[in-house]
């Protein structure tokens, strides 16, 4: 089941790529396929089957095409499919080449979660990246060759030294093969460990990101097509703290113990700087972008802390910002249908003629920022708490930017829906009904029952603090 | 003994056949010889073969590279079709000559003797000088006079070499030992000769002049099937003399300087042949890489391969384009909407050399810098490693052009005969190949350079 579960959109994709006229009914029964399977899967998962498999790649060479779930790869693997569901819904109006490639990157993000050999996890990685630029590129605003140029170059760069820490680290550690158990059975110690930790660290920042290689990220966003299914997957498809949780920290705990200081202050100053550029931008997509760059800082400091409720955090906080941000950027598509503009500010006093799209904008904002009951807290919570255990003072900065959050996310809210009404809007259609209350109900059940998926990534967090040698 | 034959025949064939039948059945008796070749080849493979008291031998290594060779020539042909029928050249020598230089390749590659290997090389070199002058206009004659008068320097140094080596061995066939001022110089000459066909910076000059002014699918053949056998010949010399002493450092030098200065003159040129000219020197230093590893044959033999289907399907694809003027950069834009075939080989074959997965081009750069790792040159790879990160840059570029450009003119382009049929078979094996990287590594992974 995992291999259709990982292939299915492949096909759906192919499906919907090769005949445009179907590519909306293709996509919603491709991805809603997808999202029953992954539910199946889960569901198979909690009750103990990791759906483990592997066969030789390139035998010779030690690559194996090996996947399985964990409890980390199995919960982002609810929000990628979650997530991919609500965008092919909510954008009814897109090129249907658009859907095609969306589904294409699903099957790459579902197999970049599964693999357990560092060379299909690159090659996922790598795959995913293909559709991602072509969305950018053919159907991107007029900045998007810039965008995409920034893009593609702070990806690849990463990715190639990835590759080299890589090899890195299974030749010089000595590893039979590149599978994720071998290796970390051969770690790779000393100064060739910290060049090669080095090389993994810039690939994720690039990917989660972290100042300062985040500045293909706001661009990234802007150009892209107004409707946000591109963002829903470009979100997704930040998958830098978890190869950080599956990856680079276990690979390298030594050199990791070693950066660690520095890593927590980058992390925190990302989620200040970031909240406090949020606060000033003028565009939904650019204020989203800085937003979630912010909480993503957040969620670096909790995977940096080495302990076991930070690395639960950041991986719940990593869920459940797929799909809150991903329905705001989609809420965002909404509003640039009503006025053409991604204008933060495109009327005001909206809420008296558009009263649903008020409620859905303050639940996605609010979820945003963190309210307790809704998903954003337990992430940040518990984010925070292991950060506290690592360093109280870097964590206090943390803090800064979740009250910061609050004030960039609701002022765009008041002032948007609130104030004086000016030119009024059609409420929420039947479609964004659909998509709207189904994020919403996401959003509440992982806010008022995160047990479910924290339990099910305690022993992931565990077994990665275990690694990094007992945590503190 | 069996692709020679083959090989041969096919040559034989195809020029008496051009006296009688019109061209377009010349290009069929040779699509047809070639894939016997490939029967020959499937039939023999892993079978060694020696013949003419050792001055032939067809071993998996020879095997490899001939595969490579004859899956370039059949991109060739079926890139040609219509392209020589618009210039309404008569083209019956065309096919005659491609299988002449595939058979002179496979000697190339099937010998440990050096006059054998000097008589392959010329065998394979006097068609192209012909085939760059294909174009028949001013550009085509300079492009096969530089050819001719540069590979005329090539072989001379490659034949002083030889008798430096004679000199200071009392051998010709590779693997007698020497040492010293004389046999160094020897082993040097060797590298110079070899580096000029297989386009390695210092001697690379005459790659983008030859590859522009040549008519597109005569740039295909030489950006393969050159390439493979000259590859094969230096990997047999170099391997044979050992990469060590000042043999090592000038080999290394020349490795660098050509992934870097190929991929950063890549970058300015604003014509696509031009630009895949010089990505072409950028992937023979790539494929070089390998040479430092232990026992560098399958991941040679498999980057060969990869870069044969992936610079074959882009020049396929050009081939469509190019009306006899070159391929400048606008003509490339809005492709999608003028022909989605030539957009998405175009974007298979150039996302593929850029060395991105799930594509061939991936697997090759992998293994071969995993070869030189092998042997702890981890300078060399992780400056060949950021070399592949400035190509990336005008590979994307190229692609951003075709994909997202307004397009100048916005007619569909119109396909002719076979090329359709070679540019979806090149795809789907740089598709196929790189999503199951481990059927091709399986067919290069007994191969090895030395003859013993």
């Amino acid at each position: 089941m995992i291999h259709v579960l990982i292939f299915l959109p492949l096909l759906f994709g192919v499906w919907a790529l090769v005949a445009p006229q179907q590519a909306r009914p293709v996509g919603l029964l491709g991805s809603l396929l997808t999202l029953i399977v992954g539910l199946l899967t889960f569901g198979a998962f909690l009750g103990g089957n990791d759906f483990a498999y592997h066969v030789p790649l390139l035998g010779e060479a030690g690559i194996y095409y090996a996947v399985a779930w964990d409890g980390v790869g199995a919960v982002l693997m609810l929000a990628v499919v979650t997530a991919t569901f609500i965008a092919l819904l909510a954008a009814h109006d897109v090129p249907p080449a658009m859907v095609g490639l969306a589904l294409l990157m699903e099957t790459g993000l579902l197999g970049l979660l599964a693999a357990q050999d560092l060379i299909l996890f690159y090659v996922f990685f790598e795959a995913t990246l293909i559709p991602s630029l072509l969305m950018l590129g053919l159907y991107g605003g007029a900045g998007r060759v810039r965008a995409l140029v920034k893009f593609a170059i702070f990806t690849l760069v990463g990715s190639l030294l990835m590759l080299a820490g890589i090899l890195a680290a299974r030749y010089l550690g000595g590893a039979p093969s590149f599978l994720l158990s071998d290796l970390t059975a051969h770690k790779l110690g000393g100064a060739a460990g910290v060049w090669a930790f080095s090389a993994f660290l810039i690939a994720f920042m690039v990917k989660t990101p972290l100042f300062p290689l985040h500045v293909w990220l706001p661009d990234f966003h802007a150009e892209n097509h107004p409707s946000g299914l591109a963002d829903v997957m470009g979100t997704l498809y930040k998958v830098g703290l978890f190869g950080l949780f599956r990856w680079a920290l276990p690979l390298f705990p030594s050199a990791f113990a070693l950066f660690q200081p520095w890593l927590l202050a980058l992390a925190a100053f990302t989620a200040i700087w970031a909240a406090w550029i949020a606060y000033a931008q003028t565009d939904w997509k650019r204020l989203l972008a800085y937003g979630a760059l912010s909480h993503m800082g957040i969620g670096a400091l909790g995977i940096f802390s080495g302990t076991v409720a930070g690395g639960v955090g950041a991986i719940f906080l990593l869920a459940a910002s797929a799909v809150y941000t991903g329905a705001l950027f989609l809420f965002a598509g909404g509003l640039q249908r009503r006025f053409g503009t991604l204008e933060l500010r495109p009327t005001s006093g909206l809420a008296k003629s558009a009263p649903g799209l008020a409620a859905l904008g303050l639940i996605l904002v609010l979820a945003m920022v963190g309210l307790p009951g809704l998903s954003g807290f337990p992430g940040e919570f518990m984010n925070l708490l292991g950060a506290w255990q690592a360093s109280p003072i870097w964590t206090f900065v943390g803090f800064l930017a979740v009250i910061a959050a609050a004030a960039y996310a609701l002022t765009a809210y008041q002032n948007l829906f609130h104030n004086a009404p000016d030119k009024p809007a059609s409420d929420l259609s039947s479609v964004e009904w659909w998509w709207g209350s189904l994020a919403v109900l996401v959003i509440l059940f992982m806010g008022v029952y995160p047990k479910l998926f924290t339990e099910v990534l305690v022993p992931s967090a565990q077994a990665l603090v275990g690694l990094l040698g007992g945590g503190k | 003994m069996t692709t020679l034959i083959i090989l041969f025949a096919v040559a034989l064939l195809a020029t008496f056949a051009g006296f009688f039948a019109p061209p377009r059945s010349v290009k069929i008796v040779t699509l047809l010889g070639m894939l016997t070749a490939l029967v020959g080849l499937a039939l023999t493979w892993g079978d060694r073969a020696t013949a003419f008291g050792g001055l032939y031998v067809a071993d998996a290594f020879s095997q490899a590279v001939t595969l490579v060779m004859v899956v370039g020539a059949i991109l060739a042909l079926l890139a040609d079709c219509g392209y020589f029928e618009r210039k309404g050249w008569p083209a019956f020598e065309y096919y005659a000559l491609v299988a002449f230089a595939v058979f002179g390749g496979h000697v190339m590659a099937s010998t440990a003797h050096l006059g054998v290997l000097i008589v392959g090389l010329e065998i394979l070199s006097i068609p192209l000088y012909a085939l760059a002058a294909s174009r028949r206009d001013a550009a085509g004659y300079e492009a096969s006079l530089k050819y001719f008068l540069l590979g005329a320097v090539a072989a001379a140094f490659f034949l002083y070499g030889i008798a430096l080596y004679f000199g200071s061995t009392g051998s010709f066939v590779l693997g007698a030992t020497g040492k010293g001022l004389v046999f160094n110089a020897a082993v040097l000459m060797l590298m110079a000769g070899l580096s000029f066909k297989t386009a390695l910076t210092p001697f690379h000059w005459w790659t983008p002049d030859v590859y522009q002014g040549s008519s597109t699918p005569v740039t295909l053949f030489m950006a393969t099937v050159v390439k493979a056998a000259a590859f094969a010949a230096l990997a047999r010399v170099l391997v044979a003399v050992g990469l060590t002493g000042p043999a090592f450092y000038a080999f290394a030098a020349i490795v660098l300087l050509t992934v870097f200065w190929g991929n950063l003159t890549a970058m300015v040129q604003g014509e696509a042949k031009r630009m895949l000219a010089y990505s072409s020197v950028a992937h023979a230093g790539y494929i070089a890489v390998a040479l430092f590893g232990p026992n560098p044959a399958p991941a040679m033999g498999f980057y060969l391969l990869a870069y044969a289907l992936s610079t074959g399907l882009a020049f396929a694809v050009l081939a469509e384009l190019d009306d006899g003027a070159g391929v400048p950069l606008e003509k490339l834009a809005g492709l999608w909407g003028r022909s989605p075939l030539l957009a998405l080989g175009w974007t298979t074959a150039l996302l593929s050399l850029a060395g991105l997965p799930p594509l061939i081009g991936f697997w090759g750069k992998y293994l071969v810098f995993v070869e030189a790792a092998k042997n702890g040159q981890y300078l060399i790879v992780a400056l060949a490693l950021f070399a592949a990160v400035i190509a990336a840059y005008y590979y994307l570029k190229l692609l951003a052009v075709a994909l997202f450009g307004k397009p100048v003119k916005a007619e569909p382009v119109k396909m002719s005969g076979s090329a359709p049929l070679g540019i979806a078979l090149a795809a789907a094996l740089v598709l196929l190949l790189g999503v199951l990287p481990g059927i091709a590594y399986g067919w290069f992974s007994a191969a090895t350079v030395l003859i013993k």
